[in-house]
């Protein structure tokens, strides 16, 4: 007996209420820095929904790390039941269907994890396996999709649900440096939902199947993006490298060049790319590396451009929109491409 | 490669494609793409080098594969197109050579290639609105060469072009009698071939109609980093730095 391919059946995200255009950020705060004002206003991202705290009097958000990870708690909650009621809603399921949940945040740590908290709140079974993977940044949306498939493929006709929750506006630190201006220009706040299944039947349902990952993970760029305790500051905070879209760029097609092959497919084989919208100079080092054009990432550009980077679910996002074109055919083969600290290439393989 | 309208061979470092027939149908087209995957996936060859056979480049479509009884079909038109774009984005420098007839899709095809070589006695011409229909992408890439006016009256009047006029208007690079010691001069222009900065250079002219400066500049340090990561500019700067 062939193993069945676990496919993705449905998808659904969520965002906070709030939206604000670059210009809010910088009005609200009063961004004095112009440098800092220059990074807002940079034409690649219009707006995103955050989660803003109350300002003091200079106008500065007023959060300890203690609020920062209630912000986390609270809204992964209130935005993880949303996306999951998107991603189950016209599949006949509930969340007591599900057997096994796998969450992944990077924004904030809990223990008991995301997934023990769903359970609690959300109505899934007692005795739904789960997995958190905490920690891992940008790129963890397919390392939890790699052990999901598998653990899809392995139970056949049981549901696997992996939920990525990033409240990027609890990584907020506030202090007018271009360090910190980079990262709260940058990120925005959304959940992301998908639902996995390896069906033993061979139904009509038309979802692509996952065939396969790859990873490429660059040794000497371990610390290119770091999420440090910062001392002055008595909170954790995030910092990105000046060059690593470029050099995360320049490794990308390795990843990408090596899983189409072993799937005996070239770059132009591949009909729809969902790439991590991680900033506007790595997705320009990705489009010139691996030889793909703005058309191939329109997505990535489009979910950028009205999300910010949304961390370990952006693929999602434009999964989602690529989904909502009704352009994809049967037989189509698209590749998932995630970038984040490590610094790290993950793929993943997609035939319709 | 095994193909009845495509001769191809390899002499070095230079790939050698003859169109065989002058004439373009569905099947050189599907030799013509499984030629550009050969190229891509098997042959260490840097440079590519179009022509015609028996002294004629190509005069366009071949209005045999159409029966005016059967239903309308665009999609051989957009094989076609993805054939061209194939030949404009392949990792190596592409040269075509001009004589005789270059018609229709045959023009196109001059267009797609990085340097153009043109015998004297040799024309072009863009005939598809005379005949009702259009000239395929040349209406997008045929104002980059010559500018929108030259474009206008090219494809909508469709004037037999001579080799004069054609190096004029920039739509060529070289006329002359000796089509084989000029396409040896063009190639030996391109210097050592550095793929990737030859290839990047040619996205970023190609692109450089469709994107406001703002998306230009990013993909030009994105493309530049690329470059300067690679051997060939290390090399160099060794060079350099022992002079």
């Amino acid at each position: 007996m062939t193993m069945e391919r676990a496919r993705l059946l449905s998808v659904g995200t969520s965002n906070p209420p709030d939206y604000y255009t670059q210009q809010d950020i910088i009005d609200r705060y009063r961004v004095a820095n112009p440098a800092v004002r220059s990074m807002f206003r940079a034409s690649h991202i219009k707006g995103r929904y955050l989660v803003l705290p109350p300002r003091d009097d200079e106008g500065r958000p007023t959060e300890s790390q203690a609020q920062l990870l209630e912000k986390h708690r609270r809204w992964s909650l209130t935005l993880g039941a949303a996306a999951i009621e998107k991603a189950l809603a016209g599949t006949g399921l509930t969340t007591a269907d599900i057997d096994y949940l796998c969450c992944v945040t990077s924004t904030g740590f809990m223990l008991p994890g995301l997934t023990a908290m769903f359970i609690r709140h959300l109505g899934f079974r007692v005795d739904c396996s789960r997995a958190d993977i905490v920690g891992m940044g940008c790129n963890a949306g397919l390392n939890g999709l790699n052990p999901v498939v598998s653990w899809a493929q392995s139970n056949p006709g049981k549901n696997a649900l992996m939920v990525c929750c990033e409240i990027n506006s609890a990584l907020y630190v506030y202090d007018d440096s271009i360090d910190t201006g980079v990262v709260n220009s940058l990120f925005g706040d959304g959940c992301a939902a998908v639902l996995v299944r390896a069906d033993e039947t061979d139904e009509p349902a038309f979802a692509p199947r996952v065939l396969g990952f790859e990873s490429h993970l660059i040794p000497d760029a371990w610390d290119a993006m770091i999420y440090r305790w910062q001392e002055a500051h008595g909170k954790f905070s995030f910092g990105l490298a000046r060059d690593v879209p470029y050099v995360l760029g320049l490794h990308a097609d390795i990843p990408v060049t090596d899983l189409l092959h072993r799937h005996g497919l070239h770059v132009r084989d591949i009909s729809h790319w969902l790439v991590h919208s991680g900033g506007k100079k790595v997705i320009d080092a990705i489009k010139y590396t691996v030889g793909i054009t703005a058309h191939d990432v329109r997505h990535t550009t489009g979910v950028l451009a009205d999300y910010g980077n949304l961390g370990s679910g952006s693929f999602l996002f434009s999964l989602q929109r690529l989904l909502d074109e009704r352009v994809v055919r049967r037989g189509d083969y698209g590749v998932m491409m995630t970038m984040g600290p490590g610094s790290t290439v993950e793929t993943a393989l997609l035939r319709w | 490669m095994n193909a009845e309208t495509v001769r191809y061979e390899e002499r070095g470092e230079v790939a050698h494609v003859t169109l065989l027939r002058d004439r373009i149908d569905m099947q050189l087209v599907r030799e013509l793409t499984a030629v550009c995957n050969h190229l891509e996936d098997d042959s260490a060859t840097k440079v590519v080098v179009f022509r015609g056979a028996g002294g004629v480049f190509c005069r366009g479509i071949d209005y045999a594969d159409f029966k005016p009884d059967q239903p309308v079909d665009i999609h051989g038109f957009g094989k076609w197109e993805k054939m061209c774009v194939r030949i404009e984005r392949l990792r190596k420098v592409t040269v075509s050579v001009l004589e005789g007839a270059v018609v229709g899709g045959g023009v196109q095809l001059a267009l797609v290639t990085d340097a153009r070589v043109m015998a004297p006695d040799a024309t072009l011409q863009l005939d598809e609105v005379h005949h009702g229909f259009l000239p395929g992408m040349a209406t997008y890439r045929l104002a980059k060469y010559v500018g929108l006016g030259h474009a206008k009256r090219l494809v909508m009047r469709c004037p037999v072009v001579t080799a004069d006029e054609a190096l004029r208007l920039g739509l060529v690079d070289r006329v002359t009698a000796d089509v084989d010691a000029a396409t040896d001069a063009v190639i030996a222009e391109f210097g050592p071939t550095h793929v990737v900065a030859v290839t990047l250079a040619r996205r970023l002219l190609n692109e450089s109609y469709e994107f406001s400066y703002e998306d230009a500049i990013g993909h030009f340090l994105a493309a530049q980093h690329r470059s300067i990561s690679q051997t060939a500019f290390l090399e160099t700067l060794r060079k350099k730095g022992g002079e």
